[in-house]
């Protein structure tokens, strides 16, 4: 009997152990191919240009930062890109810069055919605390599927970890009872 | 440091593993998402709000399925009282955030957003707390007498009132060992959800005392059952933000691995006590979080001129983590030396249980 539970808790933890590496693997896979993020900044939400928003974060209104515009593959640097809604993103986008924004020309501006940054981000507040909300994220759209597969990804990966660590305790001979729920008055 | 390229910022992975741990123990062990505590731990980690939301929503949902995969061993789950809770609460989140929205329309969001907050974590702060007191005693009473304890001990006379309304449909719970109408736990549900989604949390915290003092289950079903529902409620607000592009995944993955060890621990730590235990810590994290809400609701009130109240809410509701783990930790502790027949103190003695393993 205890042989048998032994080798049951054994083949229970092995199969999650696997079950759990495969998993993890091909998400740490599907980031470090850039397909998570391709997924993430997919398309954009307005008609704007389209930036790598870290490039110019230390940007202020007395030493603004010129980006220059082009039909650029890649918008890695001081560039942007010229997007309408809905179009695909260039790669290394993390933002785009909405056409409303740019018209306004108080954080942005249009110069000498270069889009010309002043404020790069302003403090925001959440939940009673502040941070610093930039152009990251703005008016981009993630792909619909991507949504999906953080679910059901989250989902696997809980399942495996739970089931894992209960294969474990088995191992090493922690069985845990049903707690009886008696109530007392 | 580690960078995260879906979130475009760099942030220390330790502390988010750390906290996916603490989070993990708190969770397993009260049956909480703590959203409350997390969502302001990634801001100040460098995360944006919302994406710090969206990370903390779907650690939950993945967190939730740790717990209540070793709860469900523990046979701390009811299955039809958690499924039959799910629509309402689902219905009640929905409604609770357009609430939200409609004082937002009024300008008045967070003055009420904070005022609802501590009026309700209050009084379930001050309900909780006297009747575990209550029990504590009834407990100790027994223990002098020589009596065999429990696993649960509750003085509430509430369960009662409501097991006895007389609508049809009637549920049989059989783990938790309640008859009950239906209508009672979808009431709770969609009212819990309500109230979870209008202050913006996970709701286990209402849901707990609710499960406990409205539908009567043991401190220890309501914990296994809660987690199912934050199971279901995080899914959908995983899916929610990650259409919304609040998600970084790998910030996911960092917390994930912390909170499976954490709510692992959490989750078996409740096999070592029995309810008001539990109710205990449940009450203490309602009163820190009262005191986190209050604080920044006093300088709001004041206009704006006391700004380190704010500053003592942020370090009172990071705190409370650590504290809130070493409590369970203790109590943990305790519960093993009184196994091996050494000294505990006298008031954590009636708290514990012994013998809760057994070999193959």
């Amino acid at each position: 009997m205890h042989r048998e539970f032994r080798i049951r808790a054994l083949v229970k933890f092995l199969f999650w152990a696997v079950a759990t590496t495969v998993v993890v693997a091909y998400a740490i896979n599907t980031y470090r191919s850039g397909q998570m993020v391709r997924w993430y900044y997919y398309e954009s939400k307005a008609d704007g240009y389209a930036v790598n928003a870290t490039s110019f974060q230390q940007a202020t209104r007395e030493s603004p930062v010129a980006l220059i515009i082009g039909d650029f593959p890649d918008v890695s640097g001081l560039r942007a890109v010229r997007v309408t809604k809905g179009s695909r993103l260039p790669e290394g986008t993390n933002g785009v810069i909405d056409l409303a924004t740019v018209k306004k020309a108080d954080r942005v501006r249009i110069e000498d055919g270069r889009l010309v940054v002043a404020v790069p981000w302003e403090i925001k507040e959440a939940k009673g605390f502040k941070f610093r909300d930039g152009f990251t994220h703005k008016n981009i759209r993630t792909n619909p599927f991507s949504g999906l597969w953080n679910l059901v990804m989250v989902g696997l990966v809980g399942l495996c970890l739970g089931f894992l660590a209960e294969g474990f305790t088995d191992v090493i001979g922690l069985k845990f009872r049903k707690i009886d729920h008696s109530v007392g008055h | 440091m580690f960078e995260f390229l879906i979130a475009g910022v760099q942030a220390p992975w330790v502390l988010l593993v750390f906290t996916g741990f603490t989070v993990g123990i708190v969770g397993g062990f009260i049956g909480v998402g703590g959203g409350y505590m997390v969502t302001p731990a990634l801001i100040v980690f460098g995360f944006p709000g919302y994406m710090a939301s969206g990370i903390d929503m779907t650690h939950i949902a993945g967190k939730g399925i740790v717990s209540t995969v070793r709860h469900r061993q523990l046979g701390n789950v009811d299955w039809i009282l958690a499924l039959s809770m799910v629509a309402g609460t689902m219905f009640g989140v929905e409604e609770g955030i357009r609430l939200l929205g409609y004082f937002k329309r009024l300008g008045l969001s967070t003055a009420a957003l904070l005022g609802a907050s501590v009026l309700l974590m209050g009084t379930l702060f001050v309900y909780t707390l006297r009747e575990t007191l209550r029990s504590h005693r009834r407990l100790t009473e027994m223990a002098k007498q020589g009596r065999a304890l429990a696993r649960e001990v509750s003085t509430s006379s509430l369960p009662r009132v409501f097991q006895g309304l007389p609508l049809a449909p009637l549920v049989r719970c059989r783990v938790a060992r309640v008859i009950v109408s239906m209508w009672v736990i979808v009431l709770v549900g969609v009212v819990t959800g309500v109230l979870a989604g209008f202050l913006g949390v996970g709701g286990g915290f209402i849901r707990v005392p609710a499960l406990v003092y409205i539908v009567g289950a043991s401190t220890h079903i309501a914990v296994g059952t809660d987690l199912v529902e934050i199971v279901f409620s995080g899914a959908y607000g995983c899916l929610r933000h990650s259409i919304e592009g609040n998600v970084d995944f790998v910030a996911v993955l960092f917390m994930l691995s912390g909170a499976m060890f954490g709510a692992q621990f959490g989750s078996i730590a409740t096999a070592f006590v029995r309810g008001p235990a539990i109710r205990y810590m449940l009450a203490f994290s309602l009163a820190l979080a009262t005191l986190g809400a209050g604080l920044p609701l006093v300088n709001l009130l004041m206009g704006g001129k006391l700004e380190w109240l704010t500053a003592l809410s942020v370090i009172i509701t990071l705190g409370q983590m650590v504290f809130l783990c070493l409590f369970i930790l203790s109590l943990v502790y305790f519960a093993y030396r009184a196994n091996r027949g050494r000294w505990v103190p006298d008031w954590a003695a009636p708290l514990l249980v012994h013998h809760v393993t057994t070999g193959p």
